[in-house]
């Protein structure tokens, strides 16, 4: 009787879009302390009459911003973000009311984007957390349920107009200029700093109340070693049984009992820092370790699942 | 990486000294909202912050600062209504920008103000504000 309902309902709206959620994969939500990761490569997809579908499933104002854009390259990586996110979270819904094109965002009260559902009679909508990162070069979208959740993504070989140090003693903490001091080779103290600047993005997008919520400056990022529980010198090779925690200098409660960070290499080009919430900090209860799921999509054409594969290689913070 | 941003109204939040003493220097208030200046006869409006527009060498200098850390080539127009974003700064060039801007003009940009910076003309209402300051 209630799917007949909601079948009566369904034909209220635009016939292409039942088409749809018959031809992609409805996904399960994320398990509580799972993490879902979706990225898309925008040089595998060449396809002009992809881009204009992804181009109408925007809203009015997405599409304008897109096309406002100066350069191809940037208002491609623009659009599929969107694409990205819209079908990305679509994905999650057990029975289908909303389409990607139908999808409307509102910001919070700090502006962190997030999903505004329609209220549908006999329907609940998922109760998911996501964010979203792009550089030119790769898409991520994150999903949690539960818990917040900030990723950030950067090319591997990311390198700043500035001095390494001096950007760091600008803007990152006194700890953390020390570790990147201490690194001699060039090489492996830029991409230190790459995973630095993520992690602390991560965070910082987490949190959800911009750059100045938590200024760069006010928190250090480290790794800690799991067994001994106090920090070391950063090492390369030996990030096995490290964990990476935050230490707040303006906050006097132990952040790092509430965030969790993972950090990944993606297609070997990029890393991507994740930040949610811990189990515990949510519900009181012990804390299990998250599991990870990545897929890597072109959306509405396909997904690859690659957790396990060479496509993900996890540095820290997942089993 | 694009990280999100509170949508913010692009007036500038300084009030406008008047420099009497100095006529040549002497600067006209104006209220401007979306790039577009106009000048106003009144000082403050009940709804709008006064800003005074920077000075053209100001707002030239962003002007370089931001085309080299974004990479653009000299052809490219850039002027005070374009937005960091639209050239394709993300948020690590938006950091490297005002630490370019902090660097040439001897100024320092806390992250609320950072935050808030969004168009050349913005940053160049900032740097004259911080400047008056000094």
């Amino acid at each position: 009787m209630r799917s007949g309902f909601l079948r009566m309902k369904l034909h209220c709206f635009d016939r292409t879009f039942i088409r749809y959620s018959h031809s992609l994969n409805a996904v399960q939500l994320p398990a509580p302390m799972e993490t879902h990761l979706w990225y898309v490569n925008p040089s595998e997809v060449k396809s002009e009459s992809l881009l204009k579908q992804y181009l109408d499933i925007l809203s009015p104002c997405e599409r304008e911003n897109v096309l406002r854009l100066q350069g191809k390259e940037l208002r491609k990586s623009a659009l599929l973000a969107r694409a990205l996110v819209r079908t990305t979270i679509t994905k999650y819904q057990m029975s289908s009311p909303v389409e990607p094109r139908s999808l409307k965002f509102r910001k919070n009260v700090h502006g962190k984007p997030e999903v505004c559902w329609p209220s549908i009679d006999d329907w609940d909508p998922p109760p998911l957390h996501f964010n979203l990162s792009h550089t030119s070069s790769l898409i991520a979208c994150g999903v949690t349920i539960n818990s917040q959740i900030g990723i950030d993504v950067e090319e591997k070989q990311r390198s700043i107009k500035h001095n390494i140090l001096s950007f760091a003693r600008r803007y990152f903490s006194k700890y953390e200029v020390e570790l990147l001091a201490a690194i001699s080779d060039p090489q492996i103290q830029q991409r230190e700093f790459i995973k630095l600047w993520t992690l602390k993005e991560a965070y910082v997008k987490a949190l959800g109340k911009g750059f100045s919520g938590a200024p760069f400056k006010t928190f250090t990022i480290r790794f800690r070693g799991v067994m001994e529980g106090d920090s070391e010198a950063f090492n390369e090779s030996s990030t096995k049984g490290f964990e990476i925690v935050v230490d707040s200098l303006d906050d006097p409660t132990d952040v790092s009992n509430i965030w969790h960070f993972s950090l990944l290499e993606l297609d070997g080009s990029h890393y991507a820092a994740i930040c949610t919430e811990k189990q515990s900090a949510l519900d009181g209860k012990i804390n299990i370790p998250g599991k990870l799921m990545v897929w890597k999509t072109i959306p509405i054409v396909e997904d690859e699942y690659v957790s396990g594969t060479d496509a993900v290689k996890i540095i820290c913070g997942f089993q | 990486m694009a990280s999100f941003t509170a949508s913010s109204v692009s007036i500038s939040s300084a009030f406008c000294s008047f420099n009497q003493t100095q006529g040549s220097n002497l600067r006209k208030a104006s209220v401007s909202f979306s790039g577009k200046s106009f000048p106003s006869q009144r000082l403050s409006l009940p709804r709008f912050r006064v800003s005074c527009a920077a000075k053209p060498e100001t707002v030239n200098k962003v002007v370089e600062i931001v085309k080299k850390q974004l990479a653009l080539p000299d052809d490219r127009p850039v002027a005070g209504d374009s937005k960091f974003q639209v050239l394709g700064a993300d948020s690590l060039d938006t950091v490297e920008i005002v630490m370019g801007l902090e660097e040439e003009f001897g100024i320092c940009v806390e992250e609320e103000s950072a935050q808030s910076i969004t168009t050349v003309q913005e940053a160049a209402d900032l740097i004259e504000e911080l400047l008056e300051k000094k």
